[in-house]
């Protein structure tokens, strides 16, 4: 019996944008929700706001809502950083990797590329290197985050699992005319 | 008296210079053929489409809606009302506007045989009898004639031909959040810019011309020089983004403004949706015609098209002209004509001097009758009579215009925070007493801007942390340009045409006003003045004016109608935009597609309905074992300590003995004891719970549970995460279903014993582990339903077909799966169930607790279940047609014998591949809901059936033994 390896959503990654512009199927990254009250033990030891994000080395804890926080990575170090957390009281921890697709778009124009398809503020002002928001794209309900890397544009768009490679190709359609 | 100019006689007195204009936009090194009505021409690369008619000598392009009078080119821009030209295959195209291209087909509308013989033309000789309000007053009566009326009038209606083979072009859409939006590219909306950008502001540029520069464009040296400078600076600052060919064409709430973009390299329209901190309406002001007999005759002209014409495209409008002018555009009109060599005769409205009448044949005008009695012979008639401000975004954003007598316009009355007005719709100027104005405008929209961008960021938690105190919002410190006096003009002493586009003219308003239609707004309705693809742009003021002279009154204390969105015509395509239309499928999707599966749309997901046979799927799950791929279904993670609270909440049964390990059916019904969802929970944990529901609930289902966990009850402990997705779920059914699950797992002890019918056990299948198994099934069979982590659900379903190949394994699609539940009798919420089932409808009185303290919808179904009502509310049977062979159609009328009394419906039906028969739900009234009675259905082809009620739900293994083995 051969290990089974983790599928994603995307099956064809042909529509990428492929000049000055990237969009990345990162959906096999670990993704842990924790929700628990905003006062918790374990929401001190995430360590970030409700609409910011927090790095600890390759994993990045993002604060999606008031009482939800998702921790994001290579798996053993999620784990490393979930293991940690003080659970007392209620807070749930749930391994959502499979339930969520997440895209990385990268390139200075990915903000234009964004509000074809989004309708939030996305400048630098509004949406900073690190904020976290929610809203809609191409009408699916995703969450959102500013993730700068290297010093260069990046956001990650992430959604149900289903949407993936509608979502995926709508993305890299709106990439098309500053690609 | 009989004046004669001097000056050449050509066919029609238009056409291209000879020689180069200092600021024309065209190339003339370029030859760019098109047709008009079948006639082979050529423009140049620069050319409008009227640019290009002009430029070859083509004077009368289209004809009047009602009367089909012959017109030509009014104002040779966006607004002008004789311009909307068929052009391939796109009807109404602004032919003043629109760019020549080559190859392109360009043709009169609504014309027959031809725009030089148009047969509609008669209708101008019965003209006196097709006066406003012919219409109403003419087909009233009798109303049963009307279809006929309508079928005839059908024929008179303008605008060019649609052809519903034409390709879908590509539109798109997209969100813009500029500090400042600049509604107009003139020199005031440049200046405003260029400030607005330099003051540290993202700043929106929109222009509805090709270029930037408004009426610069067109004029002195100066003028262009003014223009150009002021591009370049604009071009200069990467904080200004500019749109020409484009249009602000709504202003809303908060500074939601609506920009569509015409001219966009990768697709035909583009609508931007922007919210602008700070809105600066500079779109200048719109050159208003005269209104005198003979008005509407091609060679007449604005002074502004003229100019255009000239200046832009390098094209004589006339070989002998009048220009009728009360102000220095009027002069300037005169003199680029003198300059070009057409011999001029000025008539100055400021000296007191008029027009009376423009005379000649329909097909153009010869000669111009001015006030002193003097004919003067000529083939262009230029006015300048004054402007029209469009003040549609003021309008818009909450203003109401007032009309300044000494200026001949209206003007904005009230100050907005967020909208600003500069240039010509703000006052009058030199050009640098514009573009000073234009830059206070921007300096000001941009401090405005700041001073709300710092409100917003302090509002939202993602955005850049506010480091400073909010800065003062500034206060209005511009100094206003001045209102120059200027004659009031709008009709002469004969009456003409007011609204070009409806053929409205000034006789048929005033004859409307004594009718009693004397309110501007019932004017505009009754006679359609101002109605037309124009929109009031030109003919609002004069309609005004007119109104005001009937009255005996003043313009100002007429007023004008409300200018509401869209400031211009906006194709469907634009508004439509980009279509997103999402769609869901589940991680085996690709195998359901390599296997030829046909799809099914089901809400947003992509399902296989079958893969061939689903009379064969249904057989093969019966005897063998199938599989079916059921991810849609809806499932959330539910976790806390309260979790069986919300349970006992949300369904009509009890949930608090629920053991781990055990799962349970329940109903949920709204408020109002109609049936909302129905599905299963299982208990993973002491406080872990898995709950399903239907595939189309499962949105509403995670809402509802929050709605009671953070409006009703927020002290219980739980959370909720839906994880539909996030689970591959596989309902593996038939008599040989435990063999297959059996090789793939070996972490769970299978046996009836051990893992009983409705009981959930956690384990590792085909080396996938944290899998939920279930025992349940919609088919009635012996099913495991397994929910594996989505990025392994497609080597879970890979493994079970091919471990169960000797087994006779086969899958199976929807449509089995809706055999196999109709032949369990299962019902389907939403299609057994409509909007008005309350819950006994369903036959499930045993799972109304009405002992528990609460759920939702007790007190309605307390109700329900009293004695009386089931004497009342339908009920779902099941339904046999004594003919077997007979499948009524899902809705079929359940009817009381002969009569067409409605005592039922079907609600689904199918052929039992393994009944070999009809069999059917439906909803009946009590009194057939008896088994053994015998109905009446009525078939879509009209004829009448018998069928008999049958004792159980269930047409297939009534005691559910198949399913507990």
């Amino acid at each position: 019996m051969s290990d089974p390896k983790f599928a994603s959503s995307v099956v064809s990654t042909a529509s990428a944008p492929s000049g000055s512009l990237a969009l990345d199927d990162r959906s096999d990254l670990t993704k842990i929700v924790v929700r628990t009250d905003p006062a918790s033990a374990a929401a001190g030891q995430l360590g970030c706001p409700h609409g910011r994000s927090r790095r600890i080395g390759p994993v990045v804890v993002l604060g999606q809502r008031p009482t939800e926080w998702l921790v994001i990575g290579p798996a053993l170090e999620v784990g490393a950083v979930v293991d940690e957390l003080d659970t007392s009281g209620h807070t749930s921890v749930i391994d959502i990797t499979h339930s969520r697709s997440l895209f990385a778009l990268r390139g200075a124009d990915g903000a234009r590329v964004m509000e074809k398809v989004n309708g939030l503020d996305w400048s630098d002002a509004m949406m900073p290197d690190g904020a976290v928001t929610g809203g809609s794209v191409a009408k699916v309900t995703c969450d959102l985050s500013r993730q700068d890397e290297g010093g260069s544009w990046s956001a990650w768009v992430m959604a149900d699992r289903s949407f993936g490679q509608y979502l995926f190709d709508a993305i890299a359609d709106a990439c098309r005319e500053f690609d | 008296m009989e004046l004669r100019l001097p000056g050449r006689t050509s066919t029609t007195g238009v056409r291209r210079l000879d020689t180069e204009r200092p600021g024309e936009v065209i190339d003339r090194s370029t030859s760019v053929p098109f047709t008009f009505n079948g006639k082979r021409f050529t423009g140049h690369e620069g050319d409008t489409i009227a640019s290009a008619l002009m430029g070859n000598g083509i004077r009368i392009v289209s004809r009047s809606m009602k009367y089909h009078r012959p017109r030509g080119y009014l104002t040779g821009d966006f607004w002008d009302p004789n311009g909307a030209l068929q052009v391939g295959d796109e009807p109404n195209v602004r032919s003043g506007h629109r760019k020549l291209t080559a190859g392109m087909s360009v043709s009169s509308q609504n014309v027959w045989p031809s725009l030089d013989h148009d047969v509609k033309a008669a209708n101008g000789l019965v003209s006196r009898f097709l006066t406003a309000g012919f219409y109403y007053k003419t087909f009233m009566k009798p109303a049963s004639l009307w279809p006929y009326y309508e079928k005839v009038l059908a024929t008179f209606a303008p605008g060019g031909t649609v052809d519903l083979d034409t390709p879908h072009g590509e539109f798109d859409k997209r969100y813009a959040h500029p500090d400042v939006l600049i509604a107009g590219g003139g020199p005031a909306g440049m200046a405003a810019a260029i400030a607005a950008a330099d003051a540290g502001a993202s700043v929106l540029l929109v222009e509805q011309e090709h270029q930037l520069g408004g009426h610069l464009r067109f004029g002195s040296d100066a003028d262009r020089a003014a223009a150009g400078t002021l591009r370049d600076e604009v071009g200069r600052r990467p904080g200004i983004e500019v749109l020409t060919d484009s249009t602000v064409t709504g202003r809303y709430e908060d500074n939601w403004c609506s920009i569509v973009q015409r001219s966009h390299p990768t697709v035909s329209e583009r609508l931007i949706k922007a919210r602008a901190k700070t809105l600066v309406v500079a779109p200048g002001l719109i050159e208003r015609p005269y209104v005198f007999a003979g008005n509407d005759k091609p060679g007449v002209m604005t002074s502004g098209a003229v100019r255009r014409m000239i200046n832009l495209y390098g094209v004589q409008p006339g070989d002998r002209a009048v220009v009728f002018t009360a102000n220095a555009d009027g002069d300037a009109a005169a003199d680029d004509l003198e300059a070009i060599g057409v011999p001029v005769h000025r008539v100055d409205a400021r000296a007191g001097e008029g027009i009376v009448e423009a005379t000649g044949p329909a097909s153009g005008l010869t000669g111009v009758v001015l006030t002193d009695g003097t004919t003067v012979d000529a083939d262009l008639l230029v006015t300048a009579i004054g402007w029209t401000a469009p003040t549609s975004l003021l309008n818009m954003a909450g203003d109401r215009p007032v009309y300044d007598a000494n200026a001949a316009r209206f003007f904005g009355s009230v100050q907005i925070d967020n909208v600003l007005t500069t240039g010509g719709i703000a006052g009058d100027g030199t050009v640098e007493e514009l573009i000073q104005h234009g830059e206070a405008t921007g300096r000001l929209a941009a401090a405005r801007a700041a001073s709300i961008a710092h409100a917003l960021r302090s509002a939202t938690v993602w955005a850049t942390e506010t480091t400073t105190d909010a800065p003062a919002f500034p206060a209005d410190d511009r100094t206003a340009l001045e209102r120059h006096a200027h004659p009031e003009l709008y009709r002469a002493s004969t009456h003409g045409i007011v609204d070009y586009s409806e053929d409205v003219g000034s006789k048929d308003l005033v004859a409307a006003a004594k009718e009693g239609y004397d309110s501007i707004e019932l004017l505009k309705r009754y006679t359609t003045a101002t109605m037309g693809p124009a929109q009031g742009k030109l003919e609002t003021v004069n309609t005004a004016a007119v109104l005001a002279e009937a009255r005996g009154e003043t313009i100002a204390d007429v007023g004008t109608t409300v200018w509401r969105p869209p400031f211009v015509p906006i194709t469907l395509g634009a508004l439509g935009g980009r279509i997103f239309e999402p769609t869901r499928v589940s991680s085996i999707q690709p195998w359901h597609e390599a296997r030829g599966a046909t799809p099914i749309l089901a809400g947003q997901w992509i399902r296989p309905e079958h893969y061939g046979d689903p009379a064969a799927e249904v057989r093969n799950t019966r005897t063998n074992v199938g599989i079916i791929d059921v991810t849609p279904l809806g499932k959330l993670d539910l976790r806390g300590p309260d979790v069986p609270a919300l349970l006992e909440q949300m369904y009509t049964n009890k949930w608090r003995k629920l053991p781990v390990g055990g799962v349970r059916y329940g109903l949920m019904c709204a408020e109002d004891g109609v049936v909302l969802d129905d599905g299963v929970t299982g208990r993973l944990a002491d406080d872990h719970y898995l709950m399903t529901t239907t595939s189309s609930g499962a949105g509403t289902i995670w809402e509802w549970a929050e709605m009671w966990l953070q409006t009703e009850h927020p002290e219980w402990q739980v959370h909720v995460t839906p994880v539909t997705t996030g689970y591959t779920s596989i309902n593996v059914a038939g008599p040989r279903s435990r063999e297959l699950v059996a090789r793939l797992c070996d972490d769970v002890d299978l046996s009836n014993e051990a893992f009983g019918y409705m009981q959930v056990r956690r384990g590792t299948i085909a080396g996938v582990p944290d899998c939920i198994m279930w025992r349940i099934g919609f088919t009635g069979e012996l099913s495991f339903e397994l929910h594996v982590p989505s990025g392994h659900g497609l080597h879970v379903w890979e493994r079970l077909m091919a471990d169960g190949a000797d087994l006779g394994i086969q899958p199976f699609g929807l449509e089995a799966q809706r055999i196999m539940r109709l032949e369990k009798g299962h019902f389907i919420v939403g299609q057994d169930t409509d909007g008005l089932s309350k819950a006994p409808t369903t036959g499930l009185e045993n799972l109304i607790k009405l002992d528990k303290p609460d759920f939702a919808g007790k007190p309605e179904l307390a109700w329900a279940l009293e004695p009386e009502q089931a004497q009342i509310l339908p009920r779902i049977v099941a339904i046999q047609p004594d003919d077997p062979t007979i499948v009524p159609e899902e809705a079929c009328q359940i009817l009381a014998g002969e009569t067409n009394e409605i005592l039922g419906r079907i609600t689904s039906s199918r052929m039992s591949p393994t009944l070999g028969r009809s069999i059917c739900l439906g909803q009946v009234v009590p009194s057939l809901a008896l088994p053994g009675t015998k109905i009446t259905i009525l078939l879509v082809d009209g004829r009448r059936v018998a069928g008999t009620v049958q004792e159980h739900h269930a047409h297939y293994d009534p005691e559910g033994e198949r399913a507990r083995v």
